[in-house]
């Protein structure tokens, strides 16, 4: 009896001891990982302290200032900020939406039919790739003279759209080559038409790959910065994005690093947000859809 | 009335071609594309010319001005991409190129200037291809030497340096300070205005007449010179990768003992907020065996092109520019010096601007060859590894380029 | 007659055949030769022309802009810096990637969280990143150096060891940390994904048989991450050949050429000598070909996308 309970104690004692080694292991690792993510957000954080920073005391060799000044964060607005928020927005937005529209459907086709061209058609995506927009500034430029479009942001649309096309059609093609075909012919045999098939099924087991296109196309969008402030000169400074209204403030004698940084971190801080809205629904769409 | 005028000539405007009817009495658009020498929205430059158009407009409701100004550091680059593209501004006023008169695309200052008398006369020369004036000053400034007194004073110097030997000696003082003696921005943002100061010194230059004087002796010397100072670390470590913008900033916040710079230091002292009004001074530049008599003069041109044929009408508005009170204007938003003779007089008692203006007529500038433009980038680019390496093989490599563009 | 008729109405079914892929792929076609392709012409051309520095066409060329390129003394040095730069970034880029991915991708409180902060340095511009590294490593007062002071590594503020970025060695080694660190976040979330498309069963299996931890890494989950690993490592590959904004703000490929890969020297040259700036642009594309076809020959066997 009393040894049948001495055991018994033993072995809760054992499990014990197993669960806390887990959970301390468990600890260990996600101590890691939090002191990873610090690091990574590091750099950004000397960014908001620099933008803090009284003019005073900008080159102060130590970490933190002795009081914050959070005049470049309001003083910013006032300079037509607001408006080279909403232009990054629309030519981000703008190339993303349509960078999926076009990528969408030729990565299906491309990933269901084997057709002729099929092969020079993976290769010209595979060639884009391989570019890079500010190397070939002229040219484009050249080309958009000719057609004169109008609107400086319809154009970076277009070429933002252009150059991240590669990525999407590409990361769309695998993702696709992946789902299983018999899915939607049992769903066309259910009476659904081809598009709604791929409408209903196919497009929902995509997900993880759609989202990686549109997370990649925004922030490469977001973050172009030659090709913009070519097509953005000679426009009001409200036309022009973020990216060309930051490298504003590096003049010709001084740099304001204040406003720099100040700006740079607000034009930052929406992507990280919408890529934190957005990540949960990467990792449900890929346990949803982990068919692979 | 005016209204209906305005809105006729906006409709042009947006219409886009900015080319339209050029005599006549139709309404005219003129563009004009400007540096921008301010840091930032709150200072653009684009508000200074933008006053100017709009005066300008009310007062000549037939002509509008639609003014561009666009970062100085993409100032050159984007000025050629719009040549380049057959997209030829009306006027630009920054950085000018002397291929372009070359090429025939500009205006003679006399065509598009009613009084060109008045333009400072040292920098005729610098505007002209084939001796007709093309580029007309618009802004110009001197360089002097500025140093802390307050460093000075630390290390019991008694005076600012006027020789190179001076120079190293109290760079030396200072540096036992645990500051940086000298700083020497020979970065390629604009090493070519810095190794010109110390080759001034020495007797050297980039030209003499219409020769290429890059590989003289006498540069060779001074870059060797300056190698010794960097050795003995004198200056502030690596010159070769550093920039004026940097060097300015730490001038500004009371780190640095001795620094070449313009009027354009001055508001960078004010908003560092380490130097008091008292605690610097401004003298010129050290030489050789004495100081400097003739110092670096620049100045941004305004340079007038053909293509859009508004010859009239840009002369309208060249001269409504030019005024005084514009200049002077010029003057008190960016520290630069002013380009016409009359608006300098107003100045010459000023107890910030004296010593530059003293420095001024007397000044030297930069070569007026149509390759400068190219020899320029090389200089920025390569003339900071003389430092680590072998100055004359490096003015040599340069020497070559110039002669070869 | 019948014959006649039928061949027409038979091309006219092999064109309609031949041209059912259209309305899928077409509009992906078109854009990619009208924003990419079209431009890519006019550099070749570009590269056989005379061009003055003011940008304006002189005549044909020939091979004169590629032979002056070949004769520029720092040719050498930076096409083998190029190499060394994308070798580097991209191996310790991957590297830390797998492990990162693998660190992430267990369950712990707040995953989501960290795991988001992870795409900090992706949400932000490369060249803002690269710009506030510049300022961290400032000599005299950057935050980098006041640690490093504080810990008694750097002896002392402002002086030669503290010009990280003065001198070329340590230079091309800090931007080649920022290019890592940029380049992280996309790596990981690749093959974070690649971790997730794993079922659960193939790890179970490979505990049932008995294999350790680290093995039934090595054996399983490592060949299952394959592709995964591909994709991402040539993304990384032509994204840090291409790398411009860290080089540029951090060194200016300065002094001189010594811390310049091609892309950065390209620019360069662009400044003065527009015709043999795109005679390197060619050189480059057909050295960034080269190197993806030989990574793809390397690591697949069919070489094709897989």
């Amino acid at each position: 009896m009393s040894v049948t309970t001495a055991s018994l104690s033993e072995a809760r004692l054992r499990r014990q001891r197993t669960r806390r080694r887990i959970s301390s292991t468990k600890l260990m690792l996600s101590v890691l990982a939090y002191g990873i993510a610090v690091l990574f957000i590091l750099p950004y954080l000397e960014m908001a302290v620099a933008a803090l920073r009284p003019a005073s005391q900008l080159l102060a060799p130590n970490l933190l200032p002795s009081s914050l000044d959070f005049h470049n964060f309001t003083s910013i607005w006032s300079t037509g900020f607001g408006g080279n928020l909403v232009t990054s927005l629309l030519i981000a937005g703008g190339a993303t939406v349509l960078v999926l529209a076009v990528a969408i459907p030729a990565a299906f086709y491309s990933a269901r039919h084997r057709f002729r061209g099929r092969g020079v058609f993976l290769v010209l995506v595979l060639a884009t790739q391989m570019f890079q927009p500010a190397s070939m500034l002229v040219g484009i430029q050249r080309e958009f003279l000719n057609f004169n479009v109008g609107s400086s942001t319809l154009e970076l649309i277009l070429i933002n759209a252009g150059f991240n096309l590669a990525f999407a059609v590409w990361i769309l093609n695998a993702y696709f080559a992946s789902i299983p075909v018999e899915l939607e012919e049992a769903a066309m045999l259910d009476g659904c038409s081809r598009l709604s098939a791929l409408g209903r099924i196919t497009l929902p087991l995509a997900a993880p790959g759609i989202v990686t296109a549109l997370i990649f196309t925004f922030i490469a969008a977001w973050n172009e910065f030659m090709v913009a402030l070519t097509f953005t000169l000679g426009q009001s400074s409200g036309r022009q994005p973020l990216t060309v209204a930051v490298n504003n403030y590096i003049g010709q004698y001084s740099i304001d690093w204040g406003h720099l940084f100040a700006g740079a971190l607000i034009a930052t801080v929406p992507v990280i947000i919408l890529f934190a809205l957005i990540e949960g629904r990467v990792v449900g769409g890929l346990t949803a859809g982990s068919v692979k | 009335m005016e209204a209906a005028l305005t809105a006729a000539a906006a409709a042009i405007a947006v219409g886009g071609c900015g080319s339209s009817s050029s005599g006549g009495n139709g309404p005219v658009t003129l563009k004009l594309v400007a540096a921008d020498y301010g840091t930032g929205p709150k200072n653009t430059s684009q508000k200074y010319w933008q006053s100017i158009a709009t005066a300008f407009h009310r007062a000549n409701p037939k002509i509008t001005v639609k003014v561009t100004t666009i970062n100085w550091n993409n100032f050159d680059n984007q000025v050629q991409t719009m040549v380049q593209n057959h997209q030829f501004p009306d006027i630009t006023e920054g950085d000018y190129f002397s291929q372009y008169a070359q090429q025939g695309l500009l205006y003679p200052a006399s065509q598009v200037l009613s009084n060109t008398g008045n333009l400072l006369p040292v920098f005729k020369s610098q505007g002209s291809y084939n001796n007709t004036q093309y580029g007309m000053p618009f802004t110009t400034s001197t360089r002097t030497l500025f140093y802390n007194k307050k460093l000075f004073a630390q290390a019991h110097i008694s005076g600012p340096p006027t020789t190179w030997a001076q120079v190293q000696a109290d760079a030396a003082k200072i540096k036992a300070l645990g500051k940086i003696g000298f700083g020497l921005p020979l970065g390629p943002e604009e090493a070519q205005a810095e190794a010109l100061l110390w080759f001034l010194g020495d007797g050297g230059g980039y030209m003499k007449g219409s020769n290429w004087t890059i590989n003289s002796p006498q540069n060779a010397a001074a870059l060797t010179f300056l190698k010794g100072m960097v050795n003995a670390g004198d200056t502030e470590p690596n010159p070769a990768t550093k920039n004026r913008t940097t060097l300015w900033e730490q001038f500004a916040a009371g780190k640095i003992g001795m620094i070449n710079g313009s009027p354009a230091l001055l508001p960078i002292i004010k908003s560092g907020g380490s130097l008091g009004p008292k605690d610097w001074g401004s003298v010129p530049i050290a030489g050789k065996t004495g100081a400097l008599n003739s110092t670096l003069g620049v100045c941004d041109n305004v340079a007038a092109f053909k293509q859009n044929g508004h010859q009239a009408a840009i002369k309208k508005f060249l001269d409504f520019a030019y005024q005084d009170k514009y200049q002077l204007q010029f003057v008190k938003e960016y520290q630069l010096l002013p380009a016409t003779t009359s608006a300098s007089n107003t100045l010459k008692s000023s107890p910030t601007y004296g010593s530059f203006f003293k420095a001024l007529p007397k000044s030297v500038q930069y070569p007026s060859a149509p390759a400068w433009a190219q020899v320029k980038t090389q200089i920025q680019n390569q003339l900071g590894t003389a430092l680590s390496g072998n100055p004359s093989k490096v003015l040599s490599s340069i020497q070559q380029v110039a002669q070869k563009s | 007659m019948t014959a006649v008729a039928t061949t027409p109405k038979r091309r006219l079914a092999g064109v309609k055949q031949a041209l059912r892929p259209l309305p899928w792929i077409g509009p992906a076609v078109a854009l990619i030769v009208a924003i990419v392709l079209w431009p890519v012409v006019v550099m070749v051309k570009t590269s056989f022309t005379n061009i003055a520095s003011d940008g304006f066409s002189t005549g044909g060329a020939g091979w004169k802009n590629y032979h002056s390129l070949l004769q520029e003394p720092a040719l050498g040095g930076v096409v083998v810096r190029t190499l060394l730069w994308v070798a580097l970034v991209v191996g310790v880029t991957m590297v830390i990637a797998l492990a990162l991915a693998q660190l992430f991708n267990t369950r712990f409180p707040g995953r989501r969280i960290a795991r988001s902060a992870l795409i900090a340095p992706w949400a932000a511009s490369v060249m803002v990143t690269a710009l506030v590294f510049r300022w961290a490593l400032d000599p005299n007062s950057g935050a980098i150096n006041v640690v490093l002071h504080a810990f008694g590594i750097v002896h002392q503020m402002g002086s030669h060891q503290a010009d990280w970025l003065g001198s070329p060695g340590t230079a091309m080694i800090c931007m080649m940390g920022v290019a890592v660190f940029v380049s992280l976040p996309f790596s990981t979330y690749a093959l974070l994904a690649g971790l997730q498309g794993i079922p659960d069963e193939v790890h179970e299996a490979a505990r049932v048989d008995g294999a350790g931890r680290w093995r039934s890494y090595l054996s399983v989950t490592l060949p299952l991450l394959r592709p995964s690993l591909l994709v991402a490592t040539l993304i990384n590959i032509i994204n840090v050949f291409n790398s411009f904004p860290i080089i540029w703000e951090m060194t200016r490929g300065g002094p001189g050429y010594s811390t310049s890969t091609s892309t950065t020297m390209m620019f360069i040259l662009k400044q003065s000598w527009v015709g043999e700036s795109a005679a390197l642009s060619v050189a480059n594309f057909v050295l960034v070909v080269i190197i993806a076809l030989a990574f793809l020959r390397v690591t697949t066997k069919d070489g094709g996308l897989g």
